[in-house]
């Protein structure tokens, strides 16, 4: 039996981080992974959708050229090519990875793991079982589409995003169950495509983890582009007729609506195969952690979505890291400033606490957000949807959240989770140098207006 | 190309400088850093580093001369480069920058020393270290009291916090130095957990935690915390300073006051009819004092570098409490003056002290201090030598106190005097001299008319 100094469980962006940190750092690295390497994210997650976005921001562009003095008589698009684009750009990235483990010595094992207590895993490889042995071991195994036990769901043909990235046709009308980051993504996607989007959420409102004002912005927005949005809502039924028939209820209102098909997109639930032969603790139907990822088996971590928690790819790398830096004897002290990226049309990019956190943390919060109205670059390429709010805390200025949301927002997060980390203050960021035309330069008048002293607000 | 060596602006109200010695003569080569010379201001004297590295080509100046801020007092230069035999006109800063002859190391010397004197680094007043070191340390937010000085007697020098900056001892973030800079935390104390041990929000928090659980008992709402600076912070430098280098002896004696009070008594209508002023003991002892000043010189000495000067006038500080600091209006040629006109000295003085309104020549040049806490319950005390003096007498209540008067038990109004004298300049035996000579002078005062 090949022993290892780690093996990793799962090879998405959580399993294969871990490994290629734990190598670089000089331990010897088993890898296990049933299925593609690079996890949801790579194969049905991040990267599809990103994909598939861009077409459909291209779509918007050619649709959009008349106002720019572009005329544009007539075009068409091809789904199987967009699908086929797809597909190459995964399996750029999916050698890529292949060629990281490689290059770091890293052994992959291609099937799926069994761990038990003994921290040996028993790799079903078809033909035959092969066993290894770790010192530790990180449990990377993700988590798949959670479907509920909607009646009538079964007897549908539905869509989850495992799926729904491959598809063959595009639906005159799709009805998607669910308004968090995927469904939303995915409504704006099929969209541009031409699609008839109705949403479904059953909060009092979309994105409901995020901040409220970002929330009813990107709804403002979605709605004016014609998705139909309906919040407060629970969907019954489904029943199978020429078209599907989709029951709802909103406020204690039935109606029904018929649509070309579903995706189902209400969250997330881990993967727990090969785990059944293990007595960690769960935290529902999360593995429990501690601080340094580790479960409550000693030399046995858990990360991503396994743990619940952010349910981020670049939480679940960072959260592996941690697990490594532990399994070398370090201990993670500083709590996660985690951005988060939602890619609609037009994008939410966010870190660190909401508003509403903040306050119920205790804080003397004192928000400042300005509107990209009136910015300069906005208004030169028709890109001045959204603001940026800055959430601090009164006495040191200290910055505890930023949201952004606009064109662009996501690759301009990191400046305020930069600022965050190094532990700058509405001060600093005030006295910081922005380029002009930018975007970016909302963060300056944010700052400087919660000091009163606003140049163009 | 020699380099000029300007007189530093040590305060904001400071016009010109004493030069109290050069630590250099021409012809000796000068480290960068190394101390030139020292001046004497209104509020403090100071060493004066060098910012050139050479041969001290040229003094224009000698120990004592008063010389303009910005005044060029000297040359470092290369051996053998040629100087202006007499002092260039003073030139404003800006000039100076517009010459562009390298002025801007001597700008920068202005600058440091000025910074210095007015600094609000103050968690350092224990700390030697050169104004070089202090500069750097300022700019960079250093405590110096977190580096180790490699100089004598543990002086920090500017290379010591250099190196403590390259090691990078105490980065803090933003947030982390307003925290500490909030709870008044020094951030030496504090270990930084960040990237190169920098330190952080957390850290920070950890440690005013530490600090409470320590404390044992439940902080309800932190000390208040006032910041050393002006006078304060003058006073606080200059007796760290008098404490640490003079070696001071403070030798006690009781003196009976029967015949000092008969004679106020007498003279005090006199004096109030003359001056409007109503005569107090402390004139009299001043009377006193420079009576035995003239007679005991070495008392009335100034030590300066390796030189005692032998002071010509008897010119006799008085310290006020003023407040928020203490400050010594200085009363000159005491001996050639009579207790009318002390009085009204003394009294107008003690007024514009308290008032704040003193010029800065009535607070210079005193070469003995008394300091008086006869109003207070304060029999003896160990007064600080107001330096560069050589001594200082502590004046204590007056009291009745049984004595034995000729073999006889007797109540007589007794008050004691402290004297505190600088070991380095005088022994004891002169001291002990002075004293009993001043106490004779006080227990026969019309001796003093003699």
């Amino acid at each position: 039996m090949t022993k290892f100094d780690v093996a990793i469980v799962g090879g998405g962006p959580g399993g294969y981080v871990s490994a290629i940190r734990a190598a670089k750092l000089g331990l010897s690295v088993a890898l296990v992974e049933g299925r593609e390497l690079g996890g949801t994210c790579l194969n049905r997650g991040c990267i599809p959708s990103k994909t598939l976005l861009k077409n459909a921001e291209v779509i918007n562009q050619v649709k959009d050229a008349k106002k720019f003095g572009i005329q544009i008589d007539s075009f068409s698009f091809d789904l199987n090519t967009m699908i086929e684009r797809k597909n190459q750009v995964i399996g750029q990235l999916r050698n890529g990875i292949n060629s990281l483990l490689k290059a770091n010595k890293i052994k992959l094992y291609n099937g799926y793991g069994t761990v038990d207590n003994q921290k040996i895993i028993s790799v079903d490889m078809e033909e035959k079982t092969e066993k290894l042995e770790a010192e530790s071991i990180i449990l990377a195994n993700g988590s798949k589409p959670f479907v509920p036990n909607l009646p009538g769901l079964s007897d549908i043909p539905y869509h989850t995003s495992d799926t729904i990235f491959d598809i063959d046709q595009v639906p005159g009308h799709l009805t998607i169950v669910g308004g968090g980051v995927i469904g939303l993504e995915i409504a704006c996607i099929f969209h541009s495509l031409g699609t008839k989007v109705e949403i479904i959420e059953m909060a009092d409102r979309i994105i409901p983890a995020e901040d409220k004002e970002a929330s009813n912005f990107l709804e403002k927005e979605l709605k004016g582009k014609g998705i139909l949005i309906h919040t407060s809502t629970k969907v019954h039924s489904f029943k199978k007729n020429e078209k599907t028939k989709v029951q709802i209820e909103k406020n204690g209102k039935e109606t029904s609506l018929e649509t070309d098909g579903v995706l189902v997109s209400v969250g997330r639930e881990p993967n727990l195969i090969g785990l059944d032969n293990l007595s960690v603790d769960y935290d529902g139907k999360f593995v429990k952690v501690d601080d340094n990822m580790q479960t409550s088996i000693e030399g046995i971590y858990a990360i991503g979505d396994l743990i619940g928690g952010y349910q981020l790819a670049h939480a679940a790398s960072e959260e592996g890291i941690r697990a490594v830096n532990h399994i070398l004897r370090e201990n993670n002290k500083k709590d996660f400033i985690m951005p988060r990226c939602i890619y609609t049309f037009p994008e939410i990019a966010s870190v660190g606490m909401t508003e509403e956190q903040a306050k119920a943390q205790g804080y003397q919060v004192k928000s400042q957000k300005i509107d990209l109205a009136a910015n300069g670059k906005g208004i030169a390429s028709s890109e001045n949807n959204g603001f940026m709010k800055i959430i601090s805390e009164k006495k040191y200025g200290e910055i505890l959240g930023v949201v952004m949301a606009g064109a662009h927002v996501t690759e301009m997060i990191s400046q305020a989770t930069s600022f965050m980390y190094l532990e700058g203050t509405m001060e600093e960021l005030e006295d910081m140098v922005f380029p002009h035309p930018t975007l970016s330069e909302a963060m300056f008048e944010a700052a400087a207006k919660w000091l009163g002293k606003g140049i163009h607000y | 190309m020699a380099k000029e060596i300007f007189m530093p602006k040590l305060s904001s109200t400071m016009e010109v400088g004493t030069l109290l010695q050069w630590f250099k003569e021409e012809g000796d080569s000068v480290e960068m850093g190394e101390p030139l010379f020292e001046i004497m201001t209104d509020k403090i004297n100071i060493e004066v580093e060098s910012y050139e590295e050479g041969i001290l080509l040229k003094k224009y100046f000698n120990v004592d001369d008063e010389v303009e801020v910005n005044a060029c007092i000297g040359y470092i230069g290369e051996a053998g480069e040629k100087v202006p035999d007499s002092p260039p006109a003073p030139a404003a800063e800006t000039e100076s920058e517009e010459k562009g002859q390298g002025n801007s190391s001597v700008e920068t010397a202005g600058k440091t020393v000025s910074a210095n004197a007015d600094s609000n680094e103050n968690n350092d007043g224990k700390i030697r270290a050169t104004p070089a070191a202090r500069r750097v340390s300022r700019e960079n937010d250093i405590s110096l009291s977190a580096i180790s000085g490699s100089g004598p007697n543990g002086r920090v020098h500017q290379h010591d916090v250099e190196q403590a900056i390259a090691e990078g001892r105490l980065a803090v973030t933003p947030l982390a130095e307003k925290i500490a800079a909030d709870h008044g935390v020094d951030l030496s104390q504090i270990t930084g957990t960040g990237a190169r041990g920098k330190i952080e929000k957390q850290d920070v928090l950890s440690y005013l935690e530490s600090v409470n659980v320590s404390d044992q008992e439940p902080v309800a709402s932190p000390a208040k915390r006032i910041k050393l600076k002006g006078l304060r912070k003058a006073v606080a430098d200059k007796m760290v300073e008098s404490v640490q280098t003079i070696p001071h002896v403070t030798l006690t004696s009781d003196v009976d006051m029967t015949n000092v009070i008969a004679l106020r008594k007498s003279l005090l209508p006199v004096v109030e009819k003359d001056t409007g002023y109503r005569l107090s003991f402390t004139e009299v002892i001043i009377k006193a004092v420079a009576s035995a000043l003239c007679k005991h010189p070495e008392l009335n000495a100034s030590l300066i570098g390796d030189e005692i000067v032998m002071n010509k006038e008897v010119n006799i500080g008085l310290a006020v409490a003023v407040e928020n600091g203490l400050i010594v209006p200085s009363i000159k040629d005491v001996n050639q003056k009579g207790l009318a006109e002390l009085t009204q000295i003394s009294k107008e003085l003690g007024r514009k002290a308290r008032e704040n309104k003193l010029k800065p020549d009535e607070m210079r040049g005193s070469t003995f201090t008394i300091s008086n806490l006869g109003m207070y319950a304060i029999d003896a005390f160990t007064p600080i030598i107001n330096g560069p003096e050589t001594a200082i007498l502590g004046v204590g209540r007056i009291t009745e106190k049984a004595v034995a008067v000729d073999g006889e038990l007797a109540v007589r109004p007794m008050m004691v005097l402290s004297l505190s004298f600088d070991h380095r300049a005088i022994d004891g035996a002169p001291a002990a001299a002075f004293l009993t000579n001043l106490k004779t002078n006080l227990e026969n005062p019309y001796s003093l008319l003699v």
